[in-house]
């Protein structure tokens, strides 16, 4: 049986499970332009938030 | 063996798609007229692909992580599915912050419907993405296993 978790893996697993985490909170950062958080953020993305239906001033 | 739609797969399926939905949702926007851009064409081309990108490698993981869960076989459906889901949770914290702050976040309906079309337009383009580099469904149809 083809092993899935050995050592290797699971430490690659752990990098790009962080790095997911990392892309899904500055997705969220985007998508309601926290300026505290990213300053520019706001105004970088601010038609994008709009399209997609963000709520915005 | 039915197609393997994973995580790893997911998240370059994602980002392509979401790259390209960045870009269809600038093009659909002009053609609503919901939102009048603000930024000059260079810019939203930069940051509506950034953005896109973004949630596409999001939604891409999550239909891959999600393939035991989401109930759907059909790659299509799993992919507007996830897509769809992820929007909303967004849009309901989108709904908090408006709630909280309403004077700074407000809620505009035609945006808002269009935010909702065009999430479920990102998980049929990554399902379309899918299609076009695993190539057609096979036999067994495009199930999918995690």
């Amino acid at each position: 049986m083809e092993r899935i978790l050995g050592r290797e893996n699971t430490g690659w697993m752990i990098i790009g499970a962080a790095a997911l985490v990392l892309i899904a909170s500055a997705m969220v950062v985007v998508a309601f332009g926290m300026e505290s958080v990213a300053p520019g953020v706001h105004d970088a993305f601010h038609d994008f938030r709009h399209v997609i239906g963000m709520p915005c001033h | 063996m039915p197609l393997k739609f994973g995580v790893k797969d997911g998240i370059i399926v994602g980002a392509a798609g979401g790259v390209l939905w960045g870009l269809v949702s600038m093009a659909v926007n002009s053609a609503t007229g919901a939102f009048a851009p603000e930024a000059g064409l260079v810019h939203d081309a930069v940051s509506f692909t950034l953005g896109g990108g973004l949630f596409g490698v999001v939604a891409g993981a999550f239909i891959g992580a999600g393939a035991r869960f989401i109930p759907f076989g059909n790659i299509y459906a799993r992919s507007v599915f996830t897509s769809t889901l992820i929007w909303l949770l967004l849009r309901a914290g989108g709904a908090m912050l408006s709630a909280i702050e309403p004077e700074r976040y407000h809620v505009l309906t035609p945006e808002t419907l269009q935010g909702l079309l065009l999430s479920a337009l990102l998980g049929a383009m990554i399902a379309g993405v899918w299609s076009f580099w695993k190539g057609p469904s096979r036999e067994d149809g495009d199930t999918l296993k995690a």
